[in-house]
């Protein structure tokens, strides 16, 4: 192409070019502002009424309506009204601005757009945790510490039973504006089995947090540490021990928390947390909000037992391992951890059981929970050192397994539940004939001395190691 | 008042403005008054505005393990206008190679290589020699899977070059593998190093094109007129459209075709497919089909051989004069090159 263009004519192009130039400039300028508004926070999608409670909310409780816009709800419509509106019948429904609202919001509500999740959760142990009524755990809060120790403690993490104040004449008490009062001991409560007044059970903000609503923060296992953790059930602290909690924390930045999807080994892989292993999704399943799907065993009582369709749970569970083990590595844990739950029950957990129950029948201890001593060192026996020990190996952490855990249910087993037992027991017969049968168990023997030939051994090795300072 | 400012300023810096005219307007050959004649001033025009935009990158850019690929995605997500900048620097990267190959195409198809302007060619190839290497190492600086993976054979490929290769790849890489000691040297590489040695080839290739002038081509409409014009304005305007022409077209490459992230380096996930950037294909695909030390060393000596390409043109037509077997060695190695290129571009694996 030979060009013979004069210099005016090039001049003219290169000032039509430069117009071009510009206009391109404009183009980029638009698409940047189009960018910019996606970098901003995006605007929430809100209904009528929404878009009124929440100009109103962003000036008396900005923090909420903040962290509402962030989350998924804002950019899916679902907004504050979508959330409290109420029936007018609704036992806690009040008029706000000229609409029936209510405060708590319930996994009915939920359920409203999160059904099969809600059925899920409804037929999890999740669910039923405020059902401990005639528990031990509940007689210690009601009666031995007190009421507030109860709704402050127990409840939070299990869930009150939410009550409205009602005057003498049983009618409910409101405010000016006619708003329902909330029996201040069973509301504000967020515990996982809260019963609600319109009779679901639970509360999904125990985990996804209103009103961010968050998925990652169910998946972090702080989330579930706010309750399974101390010395009952230390799940959290055994997590951090364990090589997963490890990993965990060295890699967080690689958890990918905040997915949509969330398969381990597919959108992750970088460490398992509770959500992980208990509910989320594999290849293999899906997500579960039933969070004992996947569990075989039970742990909490004083003897473990195995629970129904034990098998297919413990498959569940199996799938989730086999995700980052092989088939010998989750084989060979589920062999030590059954038969570290046998030693436990057939040790210490059932003997110490058979004999608090022999106790009570020949009325050598009363019936009521706590007013004796052996009482209080059976329930440290089970309920703290015998799950310690059990969830430590449950989870591989191995100093709850032993020192958090069997080292003390031993402790407490040889020399404070059989010498308190043997003292009630010192003038009848039968009774102590019950606990010496107990005690001339193969298990139980060492107590007796063990033979030459350990010892032999033990001292052997202590020379080896130690030489003459072994003496 | 322009006159008593024009005087104010040439007392204190007295340039000869008649003798810069005179410079400026140095006679060109006729025939650089065709577009295809452009390409030697695209990519210093190109250059430049990489120069521009990475200095702008440079503000925000980290070279660091933890910290490059969150810096890119911030300047891609964030900085305002990042996106724009960071697309300009890309596309005017791949402008750029194209171009520089075009043009070496059009200096070797056109024999304007040949005595007395050796070293004008010798300065040129070595020009698209860093010119490839900018693009490697600015491709890796981004520090995504594909890029971090790319690096990662180009160590191994280092270190297949004979003797000195263990050396060569421990120099490039800054240890057994690619971690913070080689974004950083990269980073040299790409922002020190490479432009440095793009402006001082740039100088000498200017220089000895001055020096020797531009090669006089005659079509048969102008066969023996010896006609020329003055550089300035004509062809100077003839490369100022070419400038505006493409720094549109970059514009709308980048509102188009943004440049895109991909998932971040994972050192422990070995992508599925592994591809260098579509420059690098053909010794990708020479690569696969001869092994690596063959490949590295049979690249190094194809290299070598252009950059003597004028000497050994020499040699040929002083035994036989007036040969034309440049031309036929030039389309057979040029066609091979994108025989492998489309093939490493279609293939799989």
């Amino acid at each position: 192409m030979a060009s013979e263009m004069d210099l005016n004519f090039k001049r003219w192009i290169i000032a039509i070019l430069s117009l071009l130039f510009l206009v391109a400039l404009l183009v980029v300028a638009w698409v940047e502002g189009g960018k910019e508004r996606v970098i901003q926070k995006p605007k929430p999608i809100m209904s009528g009424d929404s878009s009124k409670c929440f100009d109103c909310h962003m000036q008396k409780s900005p923090v909420i309506a903040e962290q509402w816009r962030d989350s998924k709800h804002a950019q899916m419509g679902v907004g504050c009204y979508e959330c409290h509106k109420a029936g007018k019948d609704e036992v806690d429904a009040f008029l706000h601005e000229g609409k029936h609202i209510k405060t708590i919001v319930t996994p009915k509500t939920c359920a409203t757009c999160h059904s099969d999740i809600a059925e899920e959760f409804d037929s999890s142990h999740h669910s039923k945790a405020a059902q401990f009524t005639g528990s031990l755990d509940n007689v210690l809060g009601h009666f031995v510490e007190g009421p507030l120790a109860e709704a402050n403690g127990c409840w939070q993490c299990h869930g009150s039973n939410v009550a409205l104040l009602k005057d003498d004449k049983g009618d409910i008490i409101r405010d000016e504006n006619g708003k329902p009062k909330f029996d201040p001991l069973t509301w504000p409560n967020t515990g996982i089995g809260r019963v609600n007044l319109d009779g679901s059970k639970g509360s999904c903000t125990a985990c996804h947090s209103r009103h961010v609503f968050s998925k990652a923060m169910a998946r972090q296992p702080e989330t579930c540490g706010k309750c399974h953790m101390g010395p009952d059930h230390p799940q959290i602290e055994i997590y951090n021990e364990s090589k997963h909690g490890i990993a965990y924390r060295t890699q967080l930045d690689k958890m990918n928390l905040d997915s949509d999807s969330w398969i381990v080994g597919k959108d992750y892989s970088a460490a398992p947390t509770c959500a992980t292993c208990h509910m989320s999704a594999t290849p293999n399943q899906p997500t579960t909000h039933d969070v004992g799907a996947r569990i075989s065993w039970t742990l909490r009582p004083p003897v473990s037992t195995k629970l129904d369709n034990w098998e297919e749970k413990r498959n569940g569970m199996k799938d989730t391992c086999m995700q980052c083990h092989s088939p010998d590595f989750v084989n060979g844990f589920y062999k030590q951890f059954d038969d570290t739950i046998e030693l436990y029950n057939t040790k210490f957990g059932q003997p110490a059981t058979d004999i608090m129950d022999m106790l009570k029948e020949r009325k050598l201890i009363t019936r009521d929970p706590f007013n004796e001593e052996i009482e209080w060192t059976y329930f440290f026996l089970w309920h703290h050192e015998g799950r310690r020990a059990r969830m430590g190996v449950s989870m591989q952490g191995p100093d709850y397994t032993q020192w958090h855990g069997f080292f003390e249910v031993a402790h407490r087993f040889y020399f404070e539940l059989i010498p308190q037992a043997k003292e009630l027991a010192h003038n009848d017969k039968e009774a102590m004939k019950f606990i010496e049968d107990i005690l001339a168990r193969p298990e139980h023997q060492w107590m007796n001395g063990i033979s030459k030939e350990e010892q032999d051994k033990i001292y052997k090795f202590y020379m080896k190691r130690y030489g003459q300072k072994a003496n | 008042m322009f006159d008593k400012l024009t005087k104010w300023v040439l007392e204190r810096a007295p340039v000869n403005t008649e003798e810069l005219k005179h410079l400026s307007a140095e006679p060109v050959p006729n025939h650089l008054k065709r577009w295809w004649w452009c390409l030697g001033g695209t990519p210093a025009y190109l250059f430049i505005v990489q120069v521009v935009t990475g200095i702008l990158l440079a503000f925000y850019y980290v070279p660091s393990f933890d910290h490059a690929y969150d810096s890119v995605r911030y300047i891609t997500e964030e900085v305002p206008f990042g996106w724009w900048l960071r697309s300009v620097h890309k596309w005017s990267s791949i402008f750029m190679i194209m171009s520089v190959v075009l043009h070496t195409l059009r200096v070797f198809f056109t024999g304007a290589y040949r005595a007395p302007r050796e070293f004008t060619w010798m300065t040129g190839t070595l020009l698209l020699g860093v010119t490839l290497m900018l693009g490697f190492t600015g491709y890796s600086l981004v520090f995504e899977q594909l890029s971090y993976w790319g690096a990662t054979v180009a160590g191994n490929m280092a270190q297949a070059v004979p003797v000195v290769g263990e050396l060569m790849a421990r120099m490039l890489i800054g240890g057994e593998k690619i971690a913070n000691n080689t974004l950083t040297r990269f980073y040299v590489l790409h922002a020190g190093v490479l432009p440095v040695a793009m402006v001082v080839l740039i100088f000498l290739h200017i220089v000895l094109i001055r020096v020797h002038g531009v090669s006089q081509f005659e079509f048969r409409d102008e066969k023996g007129t010896g006609k020329t014009f003055p550089f300035y304005p004509d062809h100077f305007y003839t490369e100022l459209i070419m400038g505006v022409s493409l720094t549109i077209l970059l514009t709308c490459f980048a509102i188009i075709f943004p440049a895109e992230l991909g998932e971040r380096a994972n050192p422990l996930v070995t992508p599925a497919h592994i591809k260098p950037e579509w420059y690098f294909f053909f010794t990708f695909r020479w690569l696969k089909i001869t092994g690596l030390t063959f490949a590295i060393i049979s690249t190094g000596f194809f290299f070598f051989l252009m950059f003597i390409w004028p000497f050994i043109d020499a040699l040929i037509r002083k035994f036989k004069p007036k040969s034309e077997i440049s031309v036929w060695i030039g389309a057979f190695a040029f066609i091979g090159i994108l025989i492998l290129t489309i093939w490493e571009a279609v293939a799989e694996h």
